[in-house]
């Protein structure tokens, strides 16, 4: 590839922040393969001497796989119902006809724009009453409130020809119907990677597994992390190094696989309209 | 009992009134066109029809029945967008067999009805190809396709051709009118393409903001304009139109006077309006290099040749008129000679912009 | 007035479908967004601390303390310090990035936000443990650095400013590559060709991109902005809970740790929810301004 040479300036200031925005990534990595002593002593990004002995000690200190699994139904949880409430509100709002449609959207979609520190003891009450604190439900059930999903479904809703919806409406399909066979088809590959974006969401989500966890057993990755930082150092890096490293992989795997499909959507939730 | 009737019906969005008063009965099984510019209320008459859009105020009646308030579902529409609305994902035998499926129509019957119109429409050996495979004609067949396959009372079509090429057009028209004479459906066709208008039609409604001017065959509509607005919106280059002065049985052209026949005479002085303006077609008339008579003397300021035709240019009582001959009658003379043929003049009350009407002579 | 739109049976049963439609939706929000909202408003004009059956009226009384209070003043300093580096790092920056990336370079640009977009995706947890042992003093790469030049990296949990500073940049590390790729699309609303001939006209890149771009791009501009500062604010939450709660000395605490600080660390609700309600005024106005922007966007950027 030919490049400019009045561009080379601009292509070697990108590359630098590309290297500066993966390096943690890579120290992340290859920390997790170094030993104790060797993590504290050079900063390398090559492993004197690598060992998997820290993802060994992962699953002797902490229960890894069940709080792998509690993450995981946590955020498969979100993702459904989120997922499937946004859909049918996002329809709503783009195919339907009623009084009050538009400020209802915007009273939505302004909630993006509360901080969480508004809801949160009210959440924690309301969760405590029905017995859901130090429990996973705790955790999800905040997180269904999260307008993001309405306001990009319904973007990509609207995109869709009003005539394909009439065509329907003149042969009486009711509007589960439209939405089975003709706007969920046409947007198949938006709402696969808001889902993924939901997942991953969930997957990342400290605040409220923060508040609502208690005990170890309900822990999700992000708060088994927590357990491998102290201010005062003197901690098991290369441990903290493996559990994040194991954290990151899902996202970044999932963004490896369907990168196109997550920018692309992401791309659109700035966009106004 | 008319296929269609609407009643006084008024459209509003809003407080915007863009149906006002519309009184139409539309014959079982005719093909009845919509003809006017953009956002003269054309495709909402339409769509008043289909249900899509409702009626504010007023009564539609379809088969008889008030269908103020009845589903789109359970009209009988059969409809035809002009983007096709064909579905960007479905296969063109599953576009053509969506609604059958919706009805739960058997499988059987299902494969028969889009069997015959695919083959009536030429789409044989398409059926599984997706919208994006297809050309624009294919695309607009495949739509009537899944209008017709569903053997309802009403064939309503958008602009059905607007997104095709000249080329197309002209055997699209044809065959539309062919597969109404198969179908026989009543017919209700929107378009602002006058020649699409004339020869699909078997009346037109010609439309200008809101309301009906005309309703008639297409004959009448381009040989007796019931106002100004048909006049000149019918017909390409539009009806030259300019003050019509009359006195004493003649008309005064620019500083000639010309004789009208005795029946115009009559009817010229009987007609009651204040002020007339006469009307005449670009081809109307003749024009002659050498003086003759009863022709107005003209200088021309501008000519076109279309090739087949030519077109002049020059000005009558202060208007820009222009006519149109086979030939380049005048050979670069700028000196000539017009007059309007007999029994093609049109007058209107400048007042009302009504036609005043036509003398017995000037009957065909 | 009733028209007879709105009469028929059909639109009756499409209206109440609607509403079907919504309804979820319209429950979790009700449940876990505006009744919280409204619960917390109540609670800030009383003193509680979440468990006691009393509950005990003082009406302004917290937002009287929470404005009388020096450690506000710290927590509002702190928070305008991370207000100005966010705004640096994940407003201006990539704004100009994006203007780059778009106007001057051509042949092989689009990978870039692939790659910068792929820390947008890492958990704040996981930040924040990477950058704690990244600027770690002793054993980091960036102590280690310092030190070949050197300069001895000090504590940064324990040295205000810096430590605002750091945490920051976790929020940077996870916020930069989501806005460069929105403000890389908002760029698509310049067109080309003024670009073309400005360049023909031998402007220089900064009259373009003040002159041209920015007027043309303000409205997504200003929607990236105030994220950067309603999102980043929530987001250093994260780090300052795991690596400092707020420390030393509050000297990283913002306006979002501290209304949670107050509430699961000291059992004042009633501060909380003040404190709660002031930030939600703030962001409201941020808010509202955007709206005004984006309208006037609009006519520019269609």
């Amino acid at each position: 590839m030919k490049i400019n040479s009045s561009e080379i300036k601009w292509h070697l200031l990108f590359i630098i922040l590309v290297l500066l925005l993966i390096y943690p990534l890579l120290f992340s990595l290859s920390t997790s393969f170094k030993t104790m002593s060797e993590a504290f002593q050079s900063s390398s990004l090559i492993p004197a001497d690598p060992t998997f002995s820290a993802y060994d000690r992962v699953f002797t200190t902490i229960n890894f796989v069940q709080i792998l699994s509690n993450t995981f139904i946590i955020a498969a949880l979100v993702t459904i119902f989120k997922l499937v409430t946004s859909v049918f509100a996002a329809y709503a709002f783009v195919f339907f006809h009623f009084k009050g449609k538009t400020a209802l959207y915007f009273l939505l979609i302004s909630t993006i724009f509360i901080p969480f520190t508004v809801t949160m003891i009210p959440n924690y009450i309301t969760l405590s009453k029905v017995g859901f604190v130090d429990s996973i439900y705790g955790v999800a059930l905040p997180q269904l409130a999260d307008a993001t999903g309405i306001f990009l479904l319904r973007q990509y809703m609207k995109g869709i020809p009003m005539s394909l919806m009439e065509v329907a409406e003149l042969e009486r399909a009711s509007h589960l119907t439209r939405l089975r066979t003709i706007v969920v088809p046409l947007i198949r590959p938006a709402i696969l990677s808001i889902g993924i974006i939901f997942f991953i969401n969930s997957w990342n989500e400290y605040v409220w597994p923060a508040i609502m966890i208690k005990s170890e057993v309900n822990y999700t990755l992000s708060l088994a992390l927590q357990m491998f930082v102290s201010s005062e150092g003197g901690t098991d890096v290369p441990v903290a190094m493996a559990v994040a490293t194991l954290t990151m992989l899902l996202p970044l795997g999932l963004y490896a696989v369907c990168q196109k499909f997550i920018i692309g959507t992401f791309a659109q939730s700035g966009i106004k309209g | 009992m008319y296929s269609i009737e609407f009643k006084n019906v008024i459209k509003r969005f809003g407080k915007n009134e863009v149906i006002k008063g519309l009184n139409l009965s539309i014959r079982k099984g005719e093909r009845l066109i919509l003809l006017g510019s953009s956002g003269c209320g054309k495709s909402t008459i339409l769509r008043m029809i289909s249900g899509l859009e409702t009626i504010s105020s007023g009564e539609l009646y379809l088969n008889g029945k008030l269908a103020n308030d009845m589903d789109p579902g359970d009209r009988g529409i059969g409809m035809v967008f002009q983007n096709y609305a064909l579905f960007p994902h479905m296969t063109v035998e599953k576009n053509i067999a969506y609604g059958l499926r919706i009805h739960r129509i058997p499988e059987k019957e299902i494969a028969d009805r889009v069997k015959k119109a695919v083959t009536i429409l030429n789409l044989d050996g398409l059926e599984q190809r997706l919208p994006r495979e297809l050309s624009g004609g294919q695309r607009q067949r495949v739509a009537l396709a899944r209008a017709l396959v569903k053997q309802a009372d009403f064939f309503l079509l958008d602009e059905p051709l607007s997104n095709l090429d000249a080329q197309l057009r002209g055997k699209a028209r044809k065959e539309l009118v062919r597969i109404h004479e198969m179908y026989g459906q009543t017919m209700i066709y929107v378009t602002h393409d006058q020649i699409e208008a004339m020869t699909v039609g078997q009346r037109i409604a010609v439309i200008n903001d809101g309301r009906i001017q005309m309703l008639d065959t297409p004959h009448e509509v381009y040989r007796r304009p019931a106002n100004l607005f048909v006049a000149k919106f019918i017909g390409s280059p539009s009806m030259n139109v300019f003050d019509g002065q009359t006195a004493a049985g003649t008309m005064r052209l620019n500083d000639t006077a010309l004789p009208l026949t005795p029946g115009w005479a009559e009817k010229v002085g009987t007609a009651g309006a204040e002020k007339l303006l006469a009307g005449v077609r670009p081809e109307d008339i003749t024009l002659t290099a050498e003086p003759e008579e009863g022709a107005v003397p003209v200088t021309v300021q501008y000519h076109e040749d279309y090739g087949s035709r030519v077109g002049y240019y020059f000005t009558i009582n202060g208007e820009e008129v222009i006519s149109i001959m086979r030939d380049d009658v005048l050979q670069g003379c700028r000196q000539a000679y017009w007059k309007p043929n007999p029994g093609a003049l049109h007058f209107f009350d400048a007042a009302t912009e009504r036609n005043i009407g036509y003398p017995e002579e000037a009957a065909e | 007035m009733k028209s007879a739109d709105d009469q028929s049976a059909y639109r009756r049963r499409e209206r109440r479908l609607a509403f079907l439609f919504v309804l979820p939706s319209l429950a979790v929000f009700i449940l876990f967004m505006f009744y919280p909202l409204l619960y917390t408003l109540y609670l800030s004009f009383f003193k509680w601390n979440m468990v006691s059956p009393k509950m005990k009226f003082v009406a302004l009384d917290n937002y009287v303390n929470l404005l009388t209070d020096p450690v506000t003043v710290t927590i509002a300093e702190n928070t305008l310090l991370y207000i100005v580096i966010l705004v640096l790092f994940n407003f201006l920056l990539p704004y100009v990035l994006a203007f780059v990336n778009t106007f001057l370079m051509k042949k092989g640009k689009y990978i870039y936000k692939t790659l910068l977009f792929s820390s947008s995706l890492i958990a704040l947890v996981v930040g924040a443990i990477l950058f704690q042992w990244i600027f770690n003093p002793v054993s980091g790469p960036v102590g280690a650095i310092a030190d070949a030049v050197g300069v001895a990296l000090p504590a940064w949990s324990k040295t205000p400013g810096l430590v605002i500073l750091v945490i920051s940049l976790v929020a940077v590390y996870k916020a930069f590559g989501y806005n460069f790729l929105i403000l890389l699309s908002g760029m698509n609303s310049v067109p080309e060709e003024l670009i073309e001939a400005a360049k023909l006209e031998k402007a220089p890149n900064s009259n373009i991109f003040t002159k041209i771009v920015v007027p043309l791009t303000s409205s997504t501009a200003v929607y990236i902005l105030i994220m950067t500062i309603v999102q980043g604010l929530q987001y250093v939450f994260t780090p300052i809970k795991v690596l400092t709660q707020g420390g030393p000395n509050d000297a990283s605490s913002n306006i979002i740790y501290q209304g949670y600080d107050y509430a699961f660390t000291f059992y004042e609700t009633g501060m909380s929810a003040a404190l709660a309600i002031i930030t939600m005024l703030i962001f409201l106005v941020l808010l509202y301004l955007e709206f005004r922007f984006v309208e006037k966007g609009v006519y520019y950027e269609n």
